[in-house]
């Protein structure tokens, strides 16, 4: 498992009519995980205290990372009132794109690599 | 014996064959090792903002469609193959060195950067930026190269007076090198060259490394060269105090310009002895001199590089230096034809190295002139003493190029050392 967690989501969108069942679902659900409220993101979400996430994120545009901080003050006003934002103020579900996703992606496959690169066995033809 | 080599060497060296507008040269000594040599006109002089052409340069061999930076140097280790990037004025030189046989796969890989490379932002701020900035760094603190740098702005301005390094302040994007490289890497600007590699064998795997890619066609551009000429001072210090002398002409390399180098090189033909020169005997201890000839296409620039611990002393052989580079309009009889044979020795040698054949496989491949060394030694045997001082006055006749790094309070001024 990596730092992403384990995810059923490749296999599901692999099946036509698996996935058009678990989506709607997997709206309501993300929905009802209340962070929208809060007006984040769901790759706000993701634990980054790994030396991989934080190589992701500093591959982000400093324009992203801007957003990103700047949605995490707003949260964090949010629970020092208690409340979460004015409903006109909540992250759209249209807006919430997996924008750290690829980056640890990126970073995952290039350790890998570099592991298989470490790991060959050099057969001499 | 030596006649069957030589002629091998004249036939093999001159073959520039034009593949699908790629021009391809090879030349095969039986070294035990090849090298393959992308030659693509992307030099500073064609770059379209300052420091573009460094960034472009070290990311060479970064992550491609095919593999990543990675799985390059990985994958070229496991073949024992050396692989090197160099940028000059005009040209970015890809260069593989690996044993015979492997020539498939290094060919593949550096066609992959020119055709397919990635340019990823993550690659260019964790890898690309930190090294242009530490090349940048070391370069302007050598005196030698920054007064060269500075020779060249003051020489020809723009264009060839663009600087080899990105300086500290200029903001370089991805963006910026992506199109530069789009531009650059067209059939056209491309030229391979080989050592210890078949001609036709060098074309034909360079054919399939560039058929399927959609290499477009633009021409690098930069307008001509022109002559300008200056002075400069920079307050400098930690290093041997600097002072560059030199000369520039625009148009062709002329011949003439090899032998007045070989002739005021101070560097003795036999070890612990002072040399011909007439600047070897007179400069006082502790100083050097060394001779600068940098010809490119359509200019060329010649100079006289003075280092030494004082600048009093300094002072002195830069005197010695403008004068005997006066005197030797003069040049004739036994004089020049030391110079000749010496300037030669000195372009034939330096065929002997892989540098020396890419240097002179590379001001030649693109014009499309005659690369051999039969061609070079009669051009400089052709000088006579008539023509070698017509050639000097002209040069020296321009308005000096005046470099001072140092200690800029004792350093000499260009009037002050006669010129």
């Amino acid at each position: 498992m990596n730092v992403l967690g384990p995810s059923l989501a490749p296999y599901i969108r692999s099946s036509r009519t698996l996935k058009k069942y678990v989506t709607p679902v997997a709206h309501w659900y993300a929905d009802l995980m209340g962070y929208r409220k809060m007006g984040l993101k769901y790759d706000d979400l993701q634990v980054e205290e790994s030396s991989q996430v934080q190589r992701a994120l500093g591959r982000l545009t400093p324009q992203e990372t801007y957003h990103r901080s700047y949605r995490f003050k707003i949260a964090s006003d949010c629970d020092l009132h208690h409340k979460p934002l004015p409903k006109e103020q909540w992250s759209k579900p249209e807006d919430d794109k997996r924008y750290l996703q690829p980056h640890i992606l990126n970073v995952l496959k290039e350790e890998e690599e570099r592991f298989t690169w470490d790991t060959m066995t050099v057969q001499r033809k | 014996m030596l006649a069957r080599r030589a002629s091998a060497f004249a036939r093999s060296f001159a073959t520039v064959v034009d593949n699908a507008g790629v021009k391809v040269a090879a030349v095969d000594n039986g070294q035990p090792t090849t090298a393959v040599t992308f030659l693509v006109k992307a030099g500073s002089r064609y770059e379209p903002k300052p420091g573009v052409a460094h960034t472009l340069k070290n990311f060479a061999f970064k992550s491609t469609a095919k593999r990543s930076a990675l799985g390059t140097v990985r994958e070229s280790e496991l073949y024992g193959g050396v692989l090197s990037a160099s940028l000059s004025r005009e040209y970015l030189a890809l260069t593989s060195e690996f044993l015979r046989g492997d020539e498939s796969f290094f060919v593949d890989l550096m066609s992959s950067f020119l055709t397919s490379g990635k340019f990823q932002r993550h690659e260019f701020h964790e890898y690309v930026l930190p090294v242009v900035e530490a090349e940048s760094i070391a370069a302007s603190q050598n005196h030698a190269t920054h007064a060269l740098e500075l020779a060249h702005s003051l020489a020809f301005r723009s264009g060839l007076g663009s600087s080899l390094f990105a300086s500290p302040h200029s903001h370089v994007s991805l963006d910026d090198v992506k199109e530069f490289a789009a531009r650059a890497f067209s059939k056209g600007n491309i030229a391979v060259l080989g050592t210890g590699i078949d001609s036709a064998a060098l074309s034909q795997l360079v054919e399939k490394a560039l058929a399927g890619a959609s290499v477009g066609n633009v021409a690098a551009e930069s307008k001509p060269s022109t002559y300008f000429g200056g002075e400069t001072r920079v307050e400098s210090h930690g290093g041997p105090e600097t002072v560059f002398i030199g000369f520039g002409a625009a148009g062709p390399a002329d011949p003439a310009l090899a032998i007045l180098s070989a002739h005021l090189s101070p560097q003795p033909s036999v070890k612990w002895s002072q040399g011909l020169s007439p600047i070897s005997a007179a400069i006082p201890q502790g100083t050097s001199v060394q001779p600068v000839l940098v010809p490119y296409s359509d200019a060329t620039l010649f100079g006289l590089l003075v280092q030494g611990s004082s600048a009093a002393g300094v002072k002195e052989a830069a005197k010695v230096v403008t004068s005997a580079l006066k005197e030797s309009t003069g040049l004739k009889g036994d004089a020049l034809k030391t110079a000749v044979a010496k300037a030669k020795f000195t372009a034939a040698s330096s065929l002997d190295g892989r540098d020396g054949i890419l240097g002179a496989l590379s001001t030649k491949v693109f014009a499309n002139s005659d690369a051999s060394i039969e061609a070079t030694l009669a051009s400089i045997d052709k000088v006579d003493a008539t023509a070698f001082s017509k050639s000097v006055a002209a040069i020296t006749k321009a308005k000096p190029t005046f470099v001072a790094i140092g200690s800029v309070h004792a350093l000499p001024f260009a009037d002050e050392v006669g010129l």
